[in-house]
Order: structure tokens, then C-alpha cells, then sequence
């Protein structure tokens, strides 16, 4: 991440704002920028969501199938997450550039979103033991602008928010169960999101702690702090990135920086 | 999964005979003693060797009772491709489970949760290793799992930070591992693979802690190369485990030194 | 852990061989279809033994193995693989064996036949009970019966310098310098199979001495193994 191709007097110059808390462009440390979020905005998904922060710019389609259950796990359904990043977005993914990217979002998304509560995996089962819905969380980079996972998160619980799941009517037969599922578009169900996870990152550059940091500003810090938070202030998953290491005391600021963006998770 | 041609690939259908076993349930909240005898804060005894594999540069073996993990590393070698080329050194991790290290057989191509793992690994060592003396050059490290028994990630990483001092290259400073389950209340640190299933199958009540924590720490510097949560923590809890972890990388940094003095010292008998 | 483990070692050479056990549900009327199937051998040259194997699908050379592994399996007859059926047309083990090398030092043949058989002397298969009514399966993982190998086949090969010099167990080293090579796998006082891929022509004298050697060897080796099993306490 972060290949602006920054000089040293630019680097300094980035310095020297987060020191002063005002940054490049007129922020605080901890303020976030301008955010548009669009929800259902392609028809053939079943939920889909855009966000919009300065440049990053994130598009994601929810799609709903329904699959045997996992053995191991026969009373729930799943989420499956598919980063593409697009050579649009910058041109160091294409061909297979961006696959590793790609990768790691999903990860952490995948693990975010791994505890019980995070949506109601029960309401996603529609047959204990047998069938349940996959929903495959597809997302699409369109433009970085840095503070990519942070985006793509939001984009994604919005788009979860907005899924429309169909209502899927049992009839038990002879010697099986048969499934129907009804063609009145307006028969679907909503999933609760309230417990669904957000991804905040903190950097540090210099001696400071970052949110929200752009593309510039990436490239400045060493390490960061990727959690997934809930709107209850918990704690989802947790990730070093960067070349850096960290002071242990420096990773519980960074942590107190975060919590104070519960408020974010609500949206 | 696309087909694989190039190994001998068995019938599709067959599955594990542990399907059809019984399930005895473990509860970690309820739990006075583990089901290895340990207490809730001890870590399990630590074994560490070097040299155990002839062609590499360095390499190592870790032992946590049954948590078995190997490591080699080659290099540095030349980047071959030349777009690759850059003034820093750069170190790639490849972290595989053997087919029979789990209690599930696993696939011999590597898996979502393997590729993610390499990624972690990688970023605990990388702050430790001074790759500006490396420039133009490539460090491969390879890890195998051989038996899973819980916390591999911190033994790999472990494991491979030794390797790579063993391979005589340049760091900062050993990296040390450590992890802990959360469960409710408990803390249980250097958790087995049955206590880990047990926590993902266990059922918390939505606003109860439950997850795990792995931190990798640079002990001279005193500084966190990485961590990483799973499940759902508050941030008391975390913060807590993450101290406990630290300190239980210090415990282990003894091991680790004794172990390459041992190591050096073998290589000089072996030079005279 | 769960699963029987060996681990052969031929001075620098280690091949960790394990086998992972899994139930097969087999149409009725397939079984003898599937009778080939059951066991399943594969050889692992990771890039972690040696530079010259890179990450990836398996190289030649592995394939190779894991094919000599499956033909040694289905000829010499060690396992009965009757015996692997639980219930028949229906139900039977497949044996997914998986052989890893952890330091290539040579020889590789010598030291994937013997963790193979160590392995499969150590595999024990957990007890099954079929409901004849409703078909469900259960498994007791705590009662154990052992695989029965009726033999114990052991491979020795040679390699050939300067066109006349045999020698047997080659490293690394010497496999690189050698112009032909040549397997011999015996079993107590009878011959398997002999692998010649290629190189120096050898003579009948040279090719009686290799048989005779292996032979001999055959016989050490299976001490060995059965002294290394006694050894362990299950």
C-alpha cells in the first residue's frame, strides 16, 4: 500500500502537518473525510452499496444462493467475500498485481465478520441440517485514495443492510422436503446488521496516531493498526500491517483512538 | 478446488471416520483444570532446534508438545525477475499444513487460511530483519506444519525467526511468539487445538468475550512486530491478553538465545 | 496426535510418511471398482527440503515417486486390501498416505519405501458399526484394530560412476555426478521390482550383485523396522 512515490522534503512536509494536527488538506488527525454512501443502486443484486471517501472510491454487490450446509456447521448460514481490484483503480493491479491486495481485504473481512453476532447467521439457515443461503459479498475497487479497508468495510454493511433476502416457503413431501420460493419481488426479508463489524485504521506517523489517512500519508507510516469494531465497542479482529513494529503502549492508544469512532459503525 | 492432475487423487466421496464419532463437548468457562493438565496461565514446555534440515541455510524445529512445526530458509538468492528488483531485500513466507497435520485431512494446495497466515508471518519478521544489507536480493522462508495442536501461528513465527538467525541473517532482533484464548472470563494462554475448536463452537451469550490473540514481540527492543484477534473481544480484555502475551514472550526468550548459542557453538566444534 | 506417524531417516534424509484415514461410501455393485482405489500415496518434494524445488504443483520427480509408490503398493501385495473393506459394497477405508520430505539428501526411493511401510505397520484402524436398518455410521476412536502388512517390501538403490562403480545409498551429491541409477525392491528373499531409468548399460553380473546386495539389505531393514515398531509403546 501506498506507492505515491513521495520525496523526503515531501515526506517531511506531511511530517511536520500531522505534528501540527492539520493536515494536507485541513483535517485534524483524527477526522475522517467526506463520505458519500449510496445504497441499491444495482438492480440485479440483491444488495449493493457505494462508498465514496475523497478519492477511494468502493462498489459493492451482494448475492444471495442458496447451498447444502457445512457439516460442521449445520445451523447457520455463511458469507463469502471476493475482492477484484481493478487495473481502473491504479495501474499496479493489473494482470495479477492486485491479487494479493485483494486477498488480505478479504481476510480481514472474513475475520471481522467470523464471530456469532456479527449478522443473525441463524436467520440465514433455511433448513437446519440441509440448505442455508451464501451470500457472496463481491467488491469492487474503483479508485484508491487510500484507506482502502476502512471503505470497503462501510460499503460492505451497507450493502448487507440493504440486502433483500427472498422469503423461501417449505412444503413437506413424500420422502423429502421441497422449497419454493415465491416470485412477488416485494416477499424478501432484511438481515439485521446491528452487530456487523466496521474496519478502522489507525497509522502512526512519526509519533502520532492517523484515521483516515490518504494515499500520501500511507506511504509516510510505518505501521498501522487495522481492528474491526462493533457499534457496542468490541473488539472483531485485529491486525498489524506495515514494516514497522510498535510500542506495546503505543497499541493500546492506538486501540483508545479507535473506540472513540464507535459512533461510525452506527451509520 | 480445480482438479489436480499431477497427484494421485483419491475417490471424491470418502470422509473422516471422526464425522461419526462421538462429540464430547468441552466447556472453557466451567473448567477448573485443561484436559492437558495445565493450569489456565502456564505455557506448554518449548523445544527448539536448529539444523535439522541439511540443504538449507538455516532452519529450525519447534516443538510445543504437539504442536510440531518446521522451518527452513534459503537465501539470500537473486531476484529473478527483473521488474522485482528494488534497493531493499525482500523476504517471501510460504506456510503450509501437511495433508495429516489437523484432525480434518487437509488439501495439498495451499488455502485461503494458509495464505493468510504467510501474510502474517511475514509481517511479524519483516520489522526484525534489516533488509536495507540485502538489496536485489530475495530471502525465502518455508514453514511446514507437521502436527497442529494449537497456536501455530506463534510457533511458526517463533520457529522462523530462529531459522532465520540460524541462516546468519541479519536482524535487529529475534522475534518471539505467544497466544491466548479468551473465553468469557478466562484467559487461557498457549491454547491446544481441542480448546480452540471449543471456542468456536462455543455458545457465548452475544455480549460475553470470545476469540483469540496472537502477538509477536522484538524482546530487546521491546516492541510488538505483530498481533492479531479473532472473535469478539472488548477492548479491557484485549489490551489485558496482549500484556499477558507480552510478558510470555519474555519467558520464552531465554529458549530462543540458549538455543543459538548452542547452535554456534556446534558450528565452531564442527569448524575445529 | 490422532494419526500413526514414522519417520525414516537415512543419514541426512528424512521422509516423514503419515496416513490419513478416510471412510469411503461406495455404491453397491462398485466395490470391485474401487478395490484399486483404496490406497492413495503421494509424495511431497516440498520446497522446504531443498533449493531446488520451487512452491507449486508437484515436479516430475514427485510424480514419479508417487506413481513408483502406488505401483509398489498394488504389486508387492503388502496390504490385503479386503481387509479395508468395512462393509461390502457399501463401506470401506481409503488410506490417504502422504509422504513428506523434510531435508533431500539423496536416495529419496530408499527412504519413501521405508517410511511407507513403517507407516503402514503403525496404522491402526479405528472400530466401525454399520446400522443395518438405517445406514448410520458410528466410529469408537478408542478401540483400535492394527493394519494388517503381510510383507515388508524394501528398496535399495545404486548409483553408477564412471561406468562401472556401484554404490549403493547416494547422496545429493553423488546422484548429480552419477551416469545411470538403478532400484532394486525386495521383499525377505524375493524381488519386487527393479526400476533402471536409462543411463549406463549395466552388465548381468552387475545387475545379479545389485539383486544379491538388496536382497541382503532387504532383510536388515525389515529387522529394523519391526525392532523400531516394538519399540514404541501404544
Amino acid at each position: 500500500m501506498g506507492d505515491a512515490g513521495l520525496s523526503e522534503a515531501e515526506k517531511t512536509f506531511i511530517l511536520h502537518s500531522v505534528q501540527d494536527d492539520f493536515r494536507e488538506d485541513g483535517r485534524g488527525n483524527e477526522d475522517f473525510r467526506h463520505m458519500e454512501l449510496e445504497t441499491s443502486l444495482i438492480s440485479n443484486t440483491n444488495g449493493s452499496a457505494r462508498v465514496r471517501l475523497a478519492n477511494t472510491d468502493v462498489l459493492v454487490g451482494v448475492k444471495v444462493q442458496l447451498t447444502p450446509v457445512d457439516p460442521e456447521r449445520p445451523e447457520v448460514g455463511r458469507l463469502e467475500f471476493f475482492i477484484d481490484c481493478s487495473a481502473n483503480a491504479t495501474p499496479a493491479f493489473e494482470g495479477r498485481g492486485g491479487e494479493e491486495l485483494g486477498s488480505e481485504i478479504s481476510a480481514m473481512l472474513t475475520r471481522a465478520y467470523a464471530f456469532p453476532g456479527a449478522v443473525d447467521f441463524h436467520s440465514l439457515c433455511v433448513l437446519p441440517g440441509q440448505q442455508c443461503w451464501l451470500l457472496y459479498v463481491d467488491v469492487l475497487l474503483l479508485e484508491c485514495g487510500g484507506n482502502l479497508f476502512d471503505a470497503v468495510s462501510i460499503a460492505v454493511k451497507a450493502a448487507l443492510f440493504n440486502l433483500k433476502i427472498p422469503n423461501v416457503t417449505m412444503t413437506k413431501d413424500e420422502g423429502g422436503v421441497e422449497l419454493d420460493l415465491s416470485d412477488d419481488p416485494f416477499d424478501f426479508k432484511r438481515l439485521d446488521v446491528s452487530g456487523a463489524p466496521i474496519i478502522i485504521t489507525v497509522n502512526k506517523i512519526g509519533h502520532y496516531h492517523v484515521v483516515d489517512a490518504s494515499e500520501k500519508e500511507e506511504e509516510c507510516s510505518l505501521a498501522r493498526l487495522m481492528l474491526g469494531v462493533t457499534e457496542k465497542g468490541t473488539i472483531t479482529a485485529m491486525r498489524k500491517e506495515g514494516s514497522g513494529s510498535l510500542d506495546p503502549n503505543s497499541i493500546s492508544d492506538m486501540m483508545e483512538v479507535n473506540t472513540r469512532f464507535l459512533c461510525l459503525p452506527g451509520i | 478446488m480445480p482438479l489436480d492432475t499431477r497427484r494421485l487423487t483419491g475417490p471424491e466421496s470418502s470422509q473422516s471416520p471422526y464425522n461419526f464419532a462421538p462429540v464430547n463437548k468441552l466447556d472453557l468457562t466451567q473448567l477448573d483444570k485443561r484436559p492437558d493438565g495445565r493450569s489456565i496461565k502456564k505455557l506448554r514446555p518449548l523445544f527448539l532446534r536448529t539444523n535439522v534440515v541439511s540443504q538449507a541455510r538455516g532452519s529450525s524445529y519447534i516443538e510445543m508438545n504437539e504442536t510440531k512445526v518446521i522451518c527452513a530458509v534459503y537465501g539470500p538468492r537473486e531476484v529473478l525477475r527483473r521488474e522485482d528488483f528494488s534497493l531493499k531485500g525482500q523476504l517471501t513466507c510460504d506456510f503450509k499444513f501437511t495433508t495429516f497435520s489437523c484432525r480434518q485431512r487437509r488439501q495439498y494446495q495451499q488455502d485461503s487460511q494458509e495464505k493468510d497466515l504467510s501474510v502474517l508471518v511475514l509481517e511479524a519478521l519483516e520489522p526484525a530483519v534489516c533488509l536495507h544489507k540485502y538489496p536485489k536480493s530475495q530471502i525465502n522462508i518455508f514453514i511446514t506444519v507437521l502436527q497442529h495442536d494449537g497456536s501455530a501461528l506463534s510457533a511458526a513465527i517463533t520457529c522462523a525467526s530462529v531459522a532465520l538467525a540460524s541462516a546468519g541473517i541479519e536482524m535487529y532482533d529475534l522475534v518471539v511468539a505467544s497466544s491466548a484464548a479468551i473465553c468469557g472470563s478466562v484467559t487461557l494462554i498457549d491454547p491446544t487445538a481441542q480448546e480452540e475448536d471449543a471456542l468456536l463452537k462455543a455458545t457465548v451469550k452475544p455480549d460475553n468475550n470470545a476469540g483469540s490473540v496472537t502477538v509477536a514481540f522484538l524482546p530487546s527492543l521491546s516492541q510488538v512486530s505483530a498481533i492479531s484477534s479473532d472473535g469478539e473481544l472488548s477492548f479491557e480484555i484485549l489490551n489485558k491478553s496482549m500484556q499477558e502475551c507480552v510478558a510470555n514472550c519474555q519467558k520464552l526468550y531465554p529458549v530462543l538465545e540458549h538455543t543459538l548459542v548452542k547452535h554456534q557453538q556446534e558450528l565452531e566444534a564442527g569448524r575445529s | 496426535m490422532f494419526e500413526p506417524a514414522t519417520e525414516a531417516k537415512l543419514a541426512d534424509h528424512c521422509t516423514l510418511c503419515v496416513h490419513r484415514r478416510g471412510i469411503l461410501t461406495g455404491q453397491a455393485g462398485q466395490y470391485n471398482h474401487y478395490v484399486w482405489d483404496k490406497s492413495i500415496p503421494n509424495v511431497e518434494l516440498s520446497p522446504l527440503c531443498s533449493p531446488n524445488f520451487r512452491p507449486g504443483p508437484p515436479g516430475e520427480q514427485a510424480q514419479v515417486l508417487s506413481q513408483n509408490m502406488d505401483d509398489l503398493l498394488k504389486t508387492s501385495g503388502c496390504i490385503n486390501f479386503e481387509d479395508l473393506c468395512i462393509c461390502p459394497g457399501k463401506l470401506s477405508w481409503v488410506l490417504h498416505i502422504s509422504l513428506v520430505c523434510l531435508d533431500y539428501d539423496g536416495n529419496i526411493m530408499d527412504a519413501c519405501v521405508l517410511a511407507l511401510v513403517a507407516a503402514l505397520k503403525n496404522t491402526c484402524l479405528p472400530a466401525v458399526t454399520v446400522d443395518e436398518e438405517t445406514g448410520d455410521i458410528k466410529t469408537d476412536p478408542t478401540t483400535h484394530t492394527p493394519l494388517s502388512v503381510a510383507c515388508c517390501p524394501v528398496s535399495t538403490s545404486f548409483i553408477v560412476f564412471d561406468n562401472n562403480i556401484l554404490l549403493v545409498d547416494p547422496t545429493n551429491e553423488e546422484e548429480k555426478l552419477a551416469t545411470g541409477a538403478v532400484t532394486v525392491v525386495a521383499e525377505g528373499s524375493n524381488l519386487v521390482s527393479i526400476y533402471k531409468p536409462g543411463g549406463t548399460p549395466l552388465r548381468d553380473d552387475q545387475i545379479e550383485d545389485c539383486i544379491d546386495r538388496a536382497l541382503e539389505r532387504s532383510l536388515e531393514a525389515a529387522r529394523l523396522i519391526d525392532d523400531t515398531l516394538c519399540s514404541i509403546d501404544r
